[in-house]
């Protein structure tokens, strides 16, 4: 197992980036970082000089020369370093990732297994693997009880399966060997019988091999955002690139014509263009590229494009289903209501009796809901003699109740019509409380259960949406950064106007359908908004593919999976919130550190310039405000120690947290824009102190 | 496109190219001319032409014109710089001396003596406009202390009484105008000849005189006099209260709605594009609208370079002026279309009034409108979505001009009440009252002064941003720029069109505070350099204190830095046009550049560097200032943590690219320029003053052409074959790849969607996007040229501070 985090891991981790920021001095590969490719020309050049110096011929003091060369062959160095280490770290983490997977475990046929026509494979027919390694066309097998481990198509065998996990239909179907009905989904239960399924797509470790080769810098494609980025960090280059050539010919105009001093050397001028150059945006702009990535998988959700990552960035509409993401996923009790002046304590008796043996969420609830309220000590199925007396019905979809018979008298606990139906078989009718606690419930978005004893009514149960703690405060700060959030549920309006008011959802859609989701991401991108959104089942697929930035479950069908951009191995749709801040973190690292590194500037000409021609103004001294003695050096190794000094910054993004477009421009500008032009002054100077107390 | 498609594109923009180009040319170049001249001559005949002086019902000179006086018996005028001989109209020029040419200093050094030479007994500090030469050497003023300074030395020789002769320039002085504009002076040639008078006992002095009553000076600001400051807040209220109404009114004009105007503008506009086969519906993409632009362009370069070359069998050239040599010609045609107006010619011995008037009056307006149009292009290419048309360029150049016209009559009329000429006499000869040798030693006794239909250009060249004027000095000459008013209403002129464009754009993009914020951010970066400028200049020239020169302001002479500089307006308002006229790519001049402190020259030469965008030319300036709006808000997007937008359209990489370019282009011109300069010995023999200076002549140089400003540190030989080429070509390209660029940026995003506006949007109107766009225009603008400028005005403004004259 490999842990990307202890520290053996580390040691090599940071061995391996220090080698290949070595081989990334390629030439080839160096071109595609423009900043970076014109100081590793900078660095030949002076090395080329420097050897000239040392032959006797040199422009100005071989140890001069030489200082700068290797300063600026170590600017190169330490932005190769930085992207080696993100792609190291990226790589590590997929790597573990793909390995320590808990995959669903899968009964994979031996290859040497023939089908025969109703036979069950023996145990020493197939062999329990992950379900990540399956492959495609693999044979496997699956019987009552198993979780479907993958999508595939039926070669053998008939089975009732439950898909409610990704219709939400509860009914199980019959899916069988040949015809419509052949392909069955992973995710899902079968409930009888076996079947033979062949592999009909590899599963999301596909994704996982693409995401690392999206890591590796040198398969990356950049994305727009980092396209247009680069044209300004370019342009800037083309820009310091004309003013230092040009600044040959200035310096020997004024030599000729002040009749005195000294033309600026082209050392110093390579020295003036890499510290211009926006070297410290351009050597760490993969790095945070790839770190973005980082992040990503950090949280176990792997992507295809590092485009899908921006994008998240720039979301203004989340769709967030309801269940699972805003509230807890079932529903609670909540009360109890008794009707007809029975007595509470004995209504919570007869809940607990009726929901002992129910081993539901709902079920669960009550019980928890009657101890904590009611102070009933949980009874243990089985645990003493009373209990040996009981006998639990089961919920039957016929009867669409569940209950307890304890001896004679019967507890029976249902949906308010089932138990109507009930209480009418025994010759009792509904009296108006009941109706109306029931219709009260109902109105304001519950679920009414009500519990009968002996076909008469007793109480109901309020069953109701929980909505997640701090879900409110999550949603009114996405509604500071400026995102929408809209939640979308299967429950009708009222119930969903209910739970949507209670999270504080900006909006939500109720009886949601397939097409419905459709249209309403389509109705918001007319309007120019960026929609992200988390879906599993098949009928999101048409919804992920629309959205800009879509999150499918791991536990989702595969058509879902192949329609989103990126998928959460969790499958925590909460999750979709963490990877909008990623890709802001993201942009956001990127402008600070463009920021930065055009801020440092300033100080650089306060450096470089005086030294640079002093000799033909004398006046010029006058801008050395630093005092500096060794200043084109001090510039020089200040640029090169900048880059390792942010490497951690670029690969942990800046500090994020939710607040307004002007919070942020505001804390980023005094940070990087304000700091980026004090830094350096204060860099420069220590470095030139330090160089003179090293007697240079 | 299919091959072939640019050329037929071409083709089908010809006819409606010619077409305008007629109508215009008409309208513009001869309709409006004339109008004013007959305005002009019914209503201001004195001023309208030249304000000449009769004695005894001959004409004597011009109240406007210096005459030289070297007599000790006469009061002396400033020194000029005019060849052969001091005071030559023919043409107008400065000293170009810069502020450490030692030329200057012994120039100055020889003045006193001579001063002294002349008036032995007299030990008083000389005042600084008479030993400084004025900026068109036709300075016709002087200050009361240099006429007091002389005094002595007058009555002496005229054998007349001190008190009399003090009377006498008493008598001859002008208050400021309306107590508030400009300094109070003393008209030499008015004064000589009253001298005259008075000693041939024409007139007599009464025996109680009044004498000005001598004010001190009292202001917050150093140098400023309390008149100045209020002149300034004058100023500021005006564009103030100009900015919403007018840029309401641009706003309408091009949107078509109902204006004042439309009345009379209406039916000729549906006439004109029912010729040309047009109308405003019909509308253009980016490729089509830059086509369109660029035929109609070329066409102005071709007509502007032929009239030169043919004026001479054209009417309208009383002087009888030659055909132009045709770089020159070139250079002056590019120079006009590209909205530059660098005057390599000298106005009045070149060209003929006809040249003038249809070749450069009628460029001044449509390459103003061009740059009008351009912007609006670009305004509807960020506000439409889903669309490739950026508007039609025919319609838009059209309104453009409806904006422009009406206002260049109201400006030139008050020009003209002002002295501004506007005549179609030829040049007047009038005797010299002292006559005065030339440089051959040859005794000249008459001056000969050039007119013309002055004052219709000056107030395009203004409004319009181009800056071309009728004469050699430009706003210095006192036939454009007469009085301290007309002075004010000028510097008004320029930004006028600028800063109220900024309210237009608001308005068109259903924002107004959007446009405030951007006039907003351009004031903060003027407003220091505007500072400096008027800091360094009414500080002096340390060089001259030591010679015993008075520079210090006062009510009795405006004091500072008077080198190049008129005494009407003063070193205030000299030291703002220059910074007004930088800041808007204008060009126009009222004092001579090259002769401001290192510190001002430094404030002219940023002002247009920062990429001509704080202000800037009439619709390029505002263009160029979305442009880094997009650059600001590209990274500050990114910091906010969201894909960049402005308004609502994504800044995805071809946005990013054109932008750039855009930005990249003059920088590199300006830089390689004055590298290729700098490199030739053609390029360097041009240069007038030694040093540092020098180098700033040639880098003020490219810095112009290629910003499309037009103005000059005009000590540089600029009519020669290799500057009249190099800068033609820089003055195209600087002017031609931004417009296309900038159309193309427009079609881009014009096909955008918008996206809607939320808390996650980042407001560019609030102050901290406007403080953030000063320091990203501001960081280009320093990290490109910081260097060079360390090279130039830096090195030499640190040179004097270290005590250091010469060998700069």
């Amino acid at each position: 197992m490999s842990d990307p985090d202890t520290r053996m891991n580390q040691v090599s981790l940071y061995k391996r980036a220090v080698i290949d920021a070595f081989l990334k001095l390629d030439p080839r590969l160096m071109a595609k970082n423009v900043v970076m490719f014109v100081v590793e020309i900078g660095s030949i050049i002076t090395t080329l000089l420097w050897l000239q110096a040392l032959a006797g011929h040199g422009e100005a003091p071989a140890a001069f020369i030489g200082a700068i060369s290797i300063w600026l062959w170590f600017t190169v160095i330490f932005a190769n370093f930085a992207e080696a280490l993100a792609e190291g770290r990226g790589k590590a983490q997929a790597e573990s990732l793909r390995k320590m997977r808990q995959d669903t475990e899968a009964k994979k046929l031996r290859d040497e297994f023939r089908i025969v026509k109703n036979r069950m494979p023996e145990s020493s027919e197939y062999a329990i693997i992950p379900s990540s390694n399956l492959r495609k066309s693999d044979l496997y097998y699956v019987r009552s009880g198993d979780t479907i481990p993958l999508d595939g198509e039926i070669v053998e065998g008939v089975a009732s399966v439950n898909e409610s996990a990704i219709t939400g239909e509860s009914a199980p179907v019959i899916r069988e060997s040949g015809g419509d009905r052949s392909a069955v989904t992973g995710g899902t239960v079968i409930l009888s019988d076996w079947l033979i399924i062949r592999v009909t797509a590899n599963p999301g470790e596909g994704f996982l091999d693409h995401m690392i080769s999206l890591i590796e810098g040198a398969k990356r494609q950049k994305t727009p955002n980092e396209i247009a980025l680069n044209v300004l960090l370019i342009g800037l280059t083309a820009i310091f690139i004309v003013v230092c050539a040009t600044l040959w010919a200035f310096s020997y105009y004024s030599v000729e014509t002040a009749g005195f001093g000294q033309v600026i050397t082209v050392t110093t001028l390579i020295a003036l263009l890499v510290c211009l150059a926006p070297t410290t945006i351009g050597g760490l702009l993969s790095a945070i590229g790839i770190a973005g990535m980082d992040r990503l998988i950090r949280r176990n959700v792997i992507t295809t494009s590092g485009r899908a990552i921006e994008a998240s960035g720039d979301v203004d509409v989340l769709l967030l289903d309801k269940t699972g993401t805003i509230t807890l996923g079932n529903r609670q009790a909540v009360e109890l209501i008794p009707v007809d002046g029975d007595d509470i304590n004995q209504l919570a008796e007869m809940a607990q009796l009726a929901s002992l043996a129910d081993e539901t969420p709902e079920g669960r609830s009550i019980v928890v809901l009657v101890k904590e309220r009611y102070g009933l000590r949980g009874r243990s199925v089985g645990a003493n003699e009373q209990m040996q007396e009981m006998q639990f019905i089961p919920f039957s979809s016929h009867t669409r109740m569940s209950g307890v018979n304890i001896g004679p008298i019967s507890i029976r606990k249902g949906a308010a019509d089932a138990i109507a139906l009930y209480m009418e078989a025994e010759g009792n009718s509904v009296s108006p409380d009941l109706k109306a606690k029931v219709d009260a419930i109902s109105g304001s978005g519950g679920t009414p259960l009500v519990v009968a004893k002996d076909g008469k009514a007793f109480g109901v149960i309020h069953l109701k949406d929980v909505v997640k703690g701090g879900i409110k405060e999550r949603f009114s700060q996405l509604r500071r950064m400026g995102i929408k959030t809209v939640m979308i549920t299967g429950d009708n309006r009222l119930t969903a106007a209910t739970i949507a008011a209670e999270a504080g959802v900006d909006d939500f859609l109720a009886e949601a359908t397939p097409e419905s989701k459709l249209r309403m991401i389509r109705d918001y991108q007319a309007g120019g908004r960026m929609v992200a959104m988390t879906g599993d089942g098949t009928n999101d697929a048409p919804a992920l593919a629309q959205a800009d930035v879509a999150v499918a479950m791991n536990t989702g069908t595969q058509p879902a999976r192949e329609a989103a951009n990126m998928i959460d191995l969790d499958s925590n749709p909460t999750k979709l919130i963490e990877i909008v801040e990623i890709g802001k973190q993201l942009l956001m690292t990127r402008g600070a550190l463009t920021t930065f590194s055009i801020a440092n500037d300033l100080a650089k000409y306060f450096a470089i310039i005086p030294a640079a021609f002093i000799t033909t103004y004398p006046a010029l001294a006058a801008l050395n405000v630093l005092g500096l003695h060794n200043a084109i050096l001090s510039a020089v190794i200040f640029n090169a120690l900048i880059i390792v000094m942010l490497i951690p910054l670029a690969l942990r993004g800046v500090k994020y947290k939710p607040m307004t477009a002007e919070e942020a421009l505001r804390n980023n500008i005094i940070m990087y824009g304000i700091g980026g032009i004090i830094a350096p002054f204060i860099g420069i100077k220590i470095i030139d102190l330090l160089l003179v107390f090293m007697g240079v | 496109m299919q091959p072939g498609s640019v050329p037929s594109a071409f083709r089908t923009q010809i006819r409606p190219a010619l077409i305008i180009f007629i109508l215009v040319t008409i309208v513009t170049g001869l309709l409006y001319p004339l109008l004013i001249t007959g305005i002009a001559q019914v209503a201001f005949p004195n001023e309208a032409n030249g304000n000449l002086i009769s004695h005894d019902g001959s004409i004597v000179g011009s109240a406007s014109i210096g005459q030289p006086f070297s007599s000790p018996g006469y009061f002396w005028g400033r020194p000029s710089a005019t060849t052969p001989y001091p005071y030559n109209p023919e043409p107008s020029g400065g000293s170009n001396l810069g502020p450490t040419n030692p030329a200057l200093i012994n120039a100055v050094s020889a003045r006193v003596t001579a001063l002294r030479a002349a008036d032995p007994g007299n030990n008083l500090p000389v005042p600084v406009d008479l030993v400084t030469s004025s900026a068109s050497g036709l300075d016709p003023d002087i200050s009361i202390a240099a006429a007091n300074y002389q005094v002595g030395r007058v009555a002496k020789a005229r054998d007349l009484s001190e008190t009399d002769i003090s009377w006498l320039v008493d008598q001859n002085t002008q208050k400021p105008q309306f107590w508030l504009f400009g300094e109070a002076r003393v008209n030499v040639l008015s004064l000589n000849l009253a001298l005259d008078d008075l000693a041939a006992h024409r007139i007599s002095a009464p025996a109680q005189k009044t004498n000005l009553v001598e004010q001190e000076i009292n202001s917050p600001f150093p140098g400023l006099s309390e008149k100045d400051v209020f002149q300034l807040v004058l100023y500021v209220v005006i564009l103030i209260l100009f900015l919403v109404p007018f840029g309401r009114f641009m706003a309408k004009v091009y949107t078509g709605e109902h204006t004042i105007l439309t009345p009379v503008t209406a039916p000729v506009e549906s006439w004109m594009y029912r010729v040309i086969g047009t109308s405003p519906d019909e509308e253009m993409d980016w490729k089509t609208f830059g086509i369109a632009l660029i035929t109609f362009n070329i066409l102005g370069i071709i007509v502007v370079f032929l009239v030169q070359q043919v004026q001479y069998l054209l009417p309208l050239n009383p002087a009888g002026l030659g055909p132009v040599p045709w770089d020159l010609s070139l250079n002056t045609a590019v120079s006009f279309a590209t909205n530059t107006n660098w005057q390599a010619y000298a106005g009045e011995t070149t060209l003929s009034y006809l040249t003038q008037m249809i070749a450069l009056t009628f460029q001044n307006f449509v390459s103003a409108a061009t740059g009008m149009a351009v912007l609006i292009a670009l305004i509807y290419g960020l506000s439409r979505k889903s669309t490739d048309k950026i508007g039609n360029f025919w319609v838009l150049l059209t309104r453009s001009i409806i904006i422009l016209l009406p206002i260049c009559i109201i400006i030139s009329v008050i020009l003209v009440s002002q002295g501004t000429i506007q005549t179609f006499n030829g040049p007047v000869t009038v005797p010299l009252l002292d006559p005065v040798k030339d440089s051959n030693g040859i005794l000249i006794t008459t001056q000969t002064i050039p007119l013309g239909p002055a004052a219709s250009q000056v107030a395009i060249k203004l409004l319009g941003t181009n800056g071309g004027g009728f004469f050699n000095t430009n706003s210095a000459h006192p036939f454009e720029n007469p009085t301290p008013f007309s002075n004010f209403v000028e510097i008004l002129a320029i930004l006028l069109i600028p800063v109220c464009l900024c309210y237009t754009y608001g308005k068109l993009v259903g924002s107004a505070r959007k446009g405030i914020a951007i006039l907003i951010a351009m004031t903060i970066i003027f407003v220091p350099l505007l500072g400096l400028a008027i800091w360094s200049e009414t500080g002096g020239n340390p060089a001259f204190t030591p010679l015993g020169v008075d520079q210090t302001a006062g009510a009795l002479q405006p004091g500072g830095n008077m080198e190049g500089k008129e005494v009407r307006f003063g070193v205030p308002f000299a030291s703002m046009f220059s910074i007004v006229t930088t800041a808007t790519s204008c060009g126009a001049v009222n004092s001579m550049h090259d002769s401001f402190m290192p510190p001002g020259g430094f404030a002219q030469m940023l002002m247009m560097q920062f990429g001509e965008v704080v202000f800037g030319g009439v619709g390029s300036g505002l263009y160029g200032m979305l442009v880094f709006i997009i650059i600001a808000m590209f990274i500050a997007g990114l910091m906010v943590g969201r894909t960049p937008e402005y308004l609502g359209k994504k800044i995805e990489p071809r946005e990013m690219k054109i932008a750039t370019i855009i930005i990249i282009i003059p920088i590199v011109l300006i830089l390689s320029g004055t590298a290729i300069a700098v490199l030739s010995d053609v390029g360097k023999s041009a240069v007038l003053n030694p040093g540092a200076h020098g180098f700033s002549e040639i880098l003020y140089a490219f810095t112009s052409v290629s910003q499309n400003n037009g103005s000059a540190f005009a000590g540089l030989s600029v009519n020669s074959l290799f500057y009249n080429i190099i800068t033609s070509v820089m003055m195209a390209i600087g002017r031609y790849a931004p417009i296309i660029l900038t159309l193309a940026l427009a079609g881009a995003f014009a096909q955008k969607k918008i996206v809607p506006v939320s808390e996650g949007t980042l407001h560019d109107h609030r102050p901290l996007f406007i403080i953030w766009l000063v320091f990203v225009i501001v960081i280009i603008g320093a990290l490109s040229f910081l260097p060079v400028l360390a090279l130039g005005p830096v090195a030499e403004y640190l040179h004097i501070i270290s005590g250091g004259l010469f060998h700069v």
